[in-house]
């Protein structure tokens, strides 16, 4: 048993509410307490759905307990009653599945006219993302009918979903780059899919499962079953947008040769921007711009599901030509693919944890310049004053912004390059501070270790960490650091101010690591000096 | 004192859309600043957590879950020791509150005993019963009470002061004391104090004076308990509720005084807010626990309630506030889709709802607003009025300032499940 606090998964049911909610004509029926009708909430809140989510929960109420009895039988009807669905999930919670009802004979009492299918998500074996990936596996299993390909050129998008990661524009971007290409898309899934899409997607000639996380089960089965091609990569970056471009062209060309049609080319690049007459991305003149060049410095940690992970990864180094100085993970199940992706990439072993403390402990240790990871890393970043963007899901308020702000494609490049360009500290500017001191900035004085930040309420037994800027006028005694580090002589204390502030962190933390190695007690002016020449500060 | 005759309300079947107990964490550990809340649960309760409380500010906040796991399941009893442990060496607390769940609910964990196996005289461990399969939302600050109350020392017999129950901010707080002072009412204080060591004497000659309308169980236990002397008066809110409530405990005091000008002078002070709700029609849909005296402070102002459910109503507790709303349709544990068809047929002008159901009934052309904003806004007592009517006519005004959305245009392709041409 472990204290958690903070989870980057939701919960079986969530998964199973997420398919409800992007198909049209599928109710989740929640066997479950009154409680654990939270999951609602997610969706009206953070899509701010302008219709009721598909679900319902069937209260479990301790009442039910006692006296046996079950309210699920009656929920059904009324929910075949009140949204005539095409289809019921039934399934139970982390506290009803230990009560062992036989919902079987339960639904079969309900006597619907309605499909039902039970799904057995087991909440202490999977969490929100295999939940919602075998749910929605299954469904397409159930589904897809072998029938006639297209007369003409065309793709299923598998994967899409509700609270996906920017997942609505990501759509937008593929549609722009699938009408440039002329290929026409069959069935898009589960978002806005019914059954009969479902039965549909053998349809089409080649499927696109840009997300690790939902939607390969189910187009490997599509594969398998009906030797549909699939194009498998997210095209997060310019340079695996083109690669993903060609690659679904090759893809389509052989279906199309295999039924004479003509030959798809790719059109112009000019054609995939918004006008039609301009460059598609500006990514790749914008990291060759001088502007860019204190960029080929700055160090990236990236902290994410699979698919993000991999992707942004790849882009801050390729692209931006940034240095990669970690790199992790909360899905456990996609550690070894995550790995395969990015050999070459990692500077040391993939983090693979479900803690955030320890991505929190491993970015204080790194002190990176940029993080990249969820809305946790975002929180930890501001903790520890280190810049923060976030690229992966659980998505939180802030990722359901109104503009267009997809994560896939050209446009998605672009996003991702503003989103670090504005994100990180400046280029030119930190020259100068850096030459010539602090530009004023140096109001609030970091050099005590990074501590957590007041909470609003702070109680009075913790007192605050001191932040303000005002140096002792006379410098401390050389206190020990608390991890045994050597201390700080007041010289050295005194040299260490004069680093500006926002890299002053860092620089303390190397210095100590330094005089450790070399078997220092104490950092003088001398020491930090030597330190700076020997490992740059 | 409670009227003899019965006032009528409904009982349904509980298929409302609320929050599970656990979410009364979410100010609880704010408000006794020296606490940690340790809810014995899954996965599901630190999804809760952090998506409906919006904990994610705060990466270290002075509560957690013992997670539940599956090698967990088989275990009789869990043990809890290390991370009871784990907890005094990171946060300090003065007390633990273990809180149930539904998990170890269903699972039968002999909560009290393990409560009382983690419990040392330094350091109590005090057993909350919090699960979702019985408590909603505010109520389980109930069971937080019930178990503080043992820890507040026994006041002697001829020690007659109030104590106010129920956790409110400072401000709020010290408005009620000021008020207090100038009516000549002595305070022995309040439960929740701000400090678990900082609790109020209750004894035989204390007066209770709730301030929170979900705390009927506490009080009744006091009363049993203690001998004390429960304030049976409306809730403060509003007008009409402050100026009973401190006529009706300034006469516990035997200090007669007449408020009537005071409460002339509050509804003067809104009355420009007030001529905007009469004759509105205002419905609530049951979450917070606060909806009796709300529903009773808006009819006051001139509005119509056409319904006022809530999860839970008692027949004693509230026993003023369900008279004062006599020939209102009043519904305990409500059945929300039956509350929808009869919005739709009769549309009213506000919809005081929950977090899951309020952005539907807006795309739906149905004004409505989140009750959990009640929750946590300052609307208690005379200080509180101007913001309690505020809450009601705001979003009558801003909705009436932005105008009807009358094209499904505007929500096109926002929601996978709704077809495009039906959005």
């Amino acid at each position: 048993m472990r204290l958690a606090y903070w989870m980057y998964q939701g919960t079986a049911h969530h998964g199973v509410g997420r398919i409800a909610n992007s198909m049209r004509g599928v109710h989740a029926v929640f066997h479950a307490p009154q409680g654990d009708d939270y999951v609602t909430p997610i969706f009206t809140m953070l899509e701010r759905t302008p219709a009721q989510p598909q679900m319902t929960t069937s209260v479990v109420s301790g009442k039910d307990l006692s006296r046996g009895t079950i309210q699920l039988p009656h929920t059904l009807r009324e929910v075949e009653q009140r949204s005539q669905p095409d289809l019921i999930i039934v399934t139970a919670s982390c506290s009803t599945i230990l009560l062992q009802d036989h919902l079987e004979q339960v639904v079969e009492q309900a006597h619907l006219a309605t499909e039902v299918l039970i799904y057995d998500a087991n909440p202490y074996r999977m969490q929100e993302v295999l939940a919602s990936e075998g749910l929605f596996t299954l469904l397409v299993e159930r589904s897809a009918t072998a029938q006639a390909r297209t007369a003409t050129p065309s793709v299923n998008i598998i994967g899409p979903s509700s609270l996906g990661f920017h997942n609505r524009v990501d759509l937008i971007a593929l549609k722009h780059m699938l009408k440039t290409l002329g290929v026409q898309i069959n069935v898009i899934a589960p978002w806005g899919a019914t059954l009969a899409d479902l039965r549909r997607l053998p349809a089409a000639w080649v499927n696109l499962a840009p997300y690790r996380e939902l939607g390969l089960q189910a187009t490997r089965y599509l594969e398998r079953e009906f030797g549909m091609p699939a194009l498998y990569d997210a095209p997060i970056g310019v340079q695996p947008t083109l690669a993903w471009l060609d690659h679904l062209l090759e893809l389509l060309n052989t279906v199309g040769g295999e039924q004479g049609a003509p030959a798809l080319r790719r059109p112009p690049l000019t054609a995939f921007s918004l006008d039609g007459e301009s460059t598609p991305s500006s990514v790749p003149w914008f990291a060759r711009t001088a502007d860019m060049e204190s960029f080929s410095r700055k160090t990236a940690f990236v902290f994410g599901d699979a698919t993000h992970t991999v992707g942004v990864t790849k882009f801050v180094r390729d692209e931006l030509g940034m240095q990669i100085v970690g790199v992790g993970t909360y899905l456990e199940h996609e550690a070894d693919w995550v790995r395969e992706q990015l050999a070459g990439y990692l500077p040391d072993e993939l983090l693979v944890t479900e803690q955030f403390q320890e991505v929190a402990t491993r970015i204080e240790q790194l002190r990176p310049d940029l993080v990249c990871g969820t809305q946790m890393e975002r929180h930890s970043g501001r903790k520890f004053d280190i810049p923060a963007m976030v690229i992966a899901p659980p998505t939180h308020i802030e990722n359901h912004l109104l503009g267009y702000y997809p994560m896939l494609g050209f446009a998605g490049a672009d996003y991702l390059a503003d989103q670090v360009y504005t994100t990180t500290k400046l280029g030119l500017e930190q020259h100068l501070i850096d030459m010539f001191g602090d530009a004023g900035l140096d109001y609030e004085d970091h050099h005590t270790a990074p501590t957590a930040p007041p909470e609003p309420a702070a109680p009075a037994s913790e007192p605050a960490p001191q932040l303000n800027g005002d140096a002792p006028a006379v410098p401390a005694p050389p206190a020990p650091a608390p991890n045994g580090a050597p201390g700080w002589t007041a010289d050295g204390e005194a040299m260490l101010r004069k680093v500006p502030f926002f890299v002053r962190g860092r620089v303390r933390q190397n210095t100590e690591r330094y005089a450790i190695q070399q078997g220092y007690h104490e950092i003088t002016a001398a020491v930090l000096r030597e330190a700076k020449e020997m490992i740059g500060g | 004192m409670a009227p003899d005759r019965k006032p009528a309300f409904i009982r349904e079947d509980a298929a409302y859309h609320s929050f599970c107990g656990l979410a009364c964490v979410g100010w609880l550990y704010q408000k006794i600043k020296d606490s940690f809340f340790l809810i014995l649960g899954t996965h599901t309760c630190a999804h809760f957590l952090q998506n409906t409380m919006g904990v994610m500010v705060f990466a270290r906040p002075r509560f957690g879950i013992a997670l539940i796991e599956e090698t967990d399941l088989s275990r009789p009893q869990p043990e809890l020791h290390a991370l009871i442990e784990e907890i005094k060496a990171d946060h300090h607390p003065s007390v633990i509150f273990l809180l149930s769940s539904c998990t170890p609910d269903v699972m039968k964990v002999e909560f009290q005993g393990l409560a009382d196996s983690l419990s040392t005289p330094s350091l109590p461990v005090l057993f909350v019963p919090a699960s979702g399969l019985e408590y909603t939302f505010s109520q389980s600050e109930d069971s937080v009470l019930q178990a503080l109350l043992p820890f507040c020392p026994v006041a002697a017999p001829d020690d007659r002061r109030v104590v106010f129950l129920g956790s409110v901010n400072d401000a709020i707080a010290d408005d009620f004391l000021a008020e207090a002072e100038q009516l000549g009412i002595p305070v022995a204080g309040f439960l929740p104090s701000t400090h678990f060591t900082e609790l109020p004497a209750i004894g035989a000659g204390t007066i209770i004076a709730p301030l929170q309308p979900y705390l009927a169980k506490v009080a009744q236990l006091i009363t049993n308990e203690r001998g004390a002397t429960l304030l049976s008066s409306l809730f403060p809110f509003g007008p009409d509720g402050t100026r009973a409530f401190w006529e009706d405990l300034a006469a516990q005091f035997g200090i007669m005084v007449d408020l009537s000008e005071r409460e002339a002078r509050s509804w003067a002070a809104i009355a420009s807010h007030t001529e905007r709700l009469r004759g509105k029609k205002i419905f609530f849909t049951a979450d917070n626990l606060l909806e009796l005296p709300l529903a009773r402070f808006v009819q006051s102002a001139g509005a119509e309630v056409q319904e006022c459910s809530s999860p839970y109503i008692n027949r004693r507790f509230h026993a003023r506030e369900l008279a004062a709303l006599d020939g209102v349709r009043v519904v305990e544990q409500p059945n929300y889709n039956r509350q929808l068809r009869d919005m739709h047929a009769d549309p009213p002008d506000l919809v005081i709802s929950t977090m899951g159901t309020t952005n539907p009934l807006l795309g739906a052309g149905i004004v409505a607003k989140w009750s959990t904003e009640f929750a946590f806004m300052p609307i208690h007592g005379w200080a509180g009025v101007p913001s309690l009517v505020g809450m009601f006519t705001r979003s009558i005004d801003r909705h009436a300032q932005l105008g009807k959305l009358d094209d499904p245009v505007w929500t096109a392709g926002l929601m996978p499940s709704i077809p495009l041409e039906q959005a």
